[in-house]
């Protein structure tokens, strides 16, 4: 005799297409919310900001760079958080999390170095330069690098995700070392090349709007990205504990 | 314009890695789902039906 | 403090019977440094530039190839499992390879220093008593770094390629000091002159040794 509650309540599999409903309307919302803002930030990149007048059109890319720079670093600072919170809480979530806020740290890492370096060779001259903060992103990059290396070369250890967050967490607190020692370094001995100026000399106040549309836009469009991949690696990490579920019945139904 | 390519190069890159990066996750969703579906079928059918052998060889001892 | 004694002890008297491979070790350091010397072609007036840079080339060297022996030896036998599963403290634990690792290197490193000294025209007295600072500081920051990875990149595939890719990035603040603070002592200057750089080396000791010995257990233990 079945017994049936009232109201029904809703089986498991319901419950599970609910809720990847409600995240497929969260990461379309923040895809819509990416799209729009990185026009507005296009349209005012290109048609609505004075160009500078010492370093003419090229400059430009100052606006999507330093918001890749920003970018870059946050995503590092959730990778480090995330181990953290791994390590102290052993689920899993926060491995996927952290994985993922590292790829796409090393994507915009990577955009930060070209379009910086796409940016130095007709102002400065040169494609490459070892001033303090060119030399600090490049760090960052090597040490991204090593994280995916990892999770590269060991995805198959089963332990992975905690090697993964310490070594999360030793590279963030190894930042501010880097950052200390290389600025010291190019203190006393200079880059050869004058230091970036008009960076911070922003003289026109629709400047510094363009300048916070793109911070923006970057930040939704960083926001989409994770949460794409961190959805997907989910998925993956389900996938993996049914695969293991799976095998541990069929090894339990072959001991008979 | 003076120095124009660069410009050009340098936004070029920006959308064509982030666009990579998208279709890089895109591509692999479709696989990921194929096979948690499979996965998740497989689990559902183990657990509603146990494998006749051990419920067999249970009963006879 | 008994437990770190034992382990210690037990890590440097494997190394020391097994005396074939030390020999290696200091092959391998004559003929980095016989590189250097081409790849530099040193001349006196950039004497200290050379010397220091071809100090901390060996360093790091020396680090890649004796931090690890530890750990590999461990990983092979299951002793690692053993280790964890003892009430031995994780941070005692951690100490002990540490002094271990710090102790390879430093025989490694007295091979290169004077391999150095012969070749780049240093003087045993001055030069070295002034070197040491600078050196047994980054030994140290290399050591403490190296046992934690090795932990790691030791229960991986190709593990041996793993360590240097995640060691050398974290370690280039260290790097970046220890030259400038090896080529002050070598250029005569006194131990002030370089105390911003010896202070950084410092700083990036302490936050690898507490680093390591709070995240060491979390890397030894199987589950």
């Amino acid at each position: 005799m079945k017994i049936e509650t009232y109201p029904p309540t809703p089986s498991p599999e319901v419950e599970g297409e609910k809720n990847r409903n409600m995240k497929n309307k969260a990461t379309a919302g923040l895809g819509w919310s990416t799209l729009i803002s990185m026009l507005v930030s296009l349209f005012m990149v290109f048609e609505w900001v004075p160009t500078e007048e010492d370093q003419g059109i090229v400059q430009r890319i100052f606006y999507f760079h330093v918001p890749c720079a920003w970018v870059a670093f946050a995503a590092f600072g959730i990778v480090a958080i995330a181990g953290v919170f791994y390590l102290w809480l052993k689920d899993q979530i926060w491995d996927d999390l952290g994985y993922a806020a590292a790829e796409i740290g090393m994507v915009f890492c990577t955009l930060v170095l070209i379009t910086g370096s796409i940016w130095a060779k007709p102002i400065w001259g040169t494609w490459w330069t070892w001033d303090s903060r060119l030399t600090t992103t490049f760090i960052l990059w090597l040490l991204y690098g090593g994280y995916l290396m990892l999770r590269a070369m060991a995805d198959d250890t089963p332990e992975v995700a905690r090697f993964g967050a310490v070594i999360g967490i030793v590279a963030a607190l190894d930042v501010p070392v880097v950052i200390l020692s290389v600025r010291l370094w190019r203190t006393i001995h200079p880059a050869v090349l004058v230091t970036r100026a008009g960076e911070h000399g922003l003289e026109d106040p629709r400047m510094v709007i363009t300048l916070l549309v793109s911070l923006a836009a970057f930040t939704v469009l960083f926001g989409w990205l994770l949460m794409l991949r961190f959805q997907q690696l989910r998925t993956r990490s389900r996938l993996f504990t049914i695969r293991r579920e799976v095998a541990l019945i069929e090894a339990a139904a072959q001991d008979y | 314009m003076e120095h124009f390519d660069y410009l050009f190069a340098a936004y070029t890159i920006i959308f064509v890695v982030i666009f990579a990066y998208v279709m890089f996750i895109w591509r692999r969703q479709a696989r990921l789902e194929v096979e948690l579906r499979a996965m998740e079928e497989r689990l559902k059918n183990l657990k509603t039906a146990p494998p006749s052998s051990s419920a067999k060889t249970a009963a006879e001892n | 403090m008994a437990a770190f004694a034992a382990i210690l002890r037990k890590d440097l008297r494997l190394e020391i019977r097994s005396g074939q491979s030390t020999i290696a070790l200091f092959a391998l350091s004559l003929l980095i440094m016989v590189v250097l010397v081409f790849a530099l072609n040193p001349q006196p007036v950039d004497r200290a530039r050379d010397a220091a840079a071809a100090l901390w080339v060996a360093l790091v060297f020396a680090g890649m190839l004796g931090a690890t022996r530890a750990m590999i030896a461990e990983n092979e036998n299951g002793c690692m499992r053993a280790l964890t599963l003892s009430p031995i403290d994780p941070a005692a634990l951690y100490a002990a390879k540490l002094a271990a690792a710090f102790a390879f290197m430093a025989i490694v490193e007295v091979a290169a220093v004077v391999l150095i000294t012969l070749f780049f025209n240093l003087d045993f007295g001055g030069d070295l008593a002034r070197l040491t600072p600078s050196l047994m500081l980054g030994t140290l920051g290399f050591a403490a770094l190296a046992t934690l990875l090795a932990a790691i990149s030791s229960r991986t595939r190709a593990g041996d390629l793993l360590l240097p890719i995640l060691a050398i990035p974290l370690f280039i603040p260290a790097i970046i000091a220890g030259v400038k603070a090896s080529e002050a002592a070598l250029s005569g200057f006194p131990l002030a002159a370089a105390s911003q750089w010896l202070g950084i080396l410092v700083a990036f000791d302490v936050l690898f040794v507490t680093l390591g010995a709070l995240l060491f257990e979390h890397v030894i233990r199987e589950d």
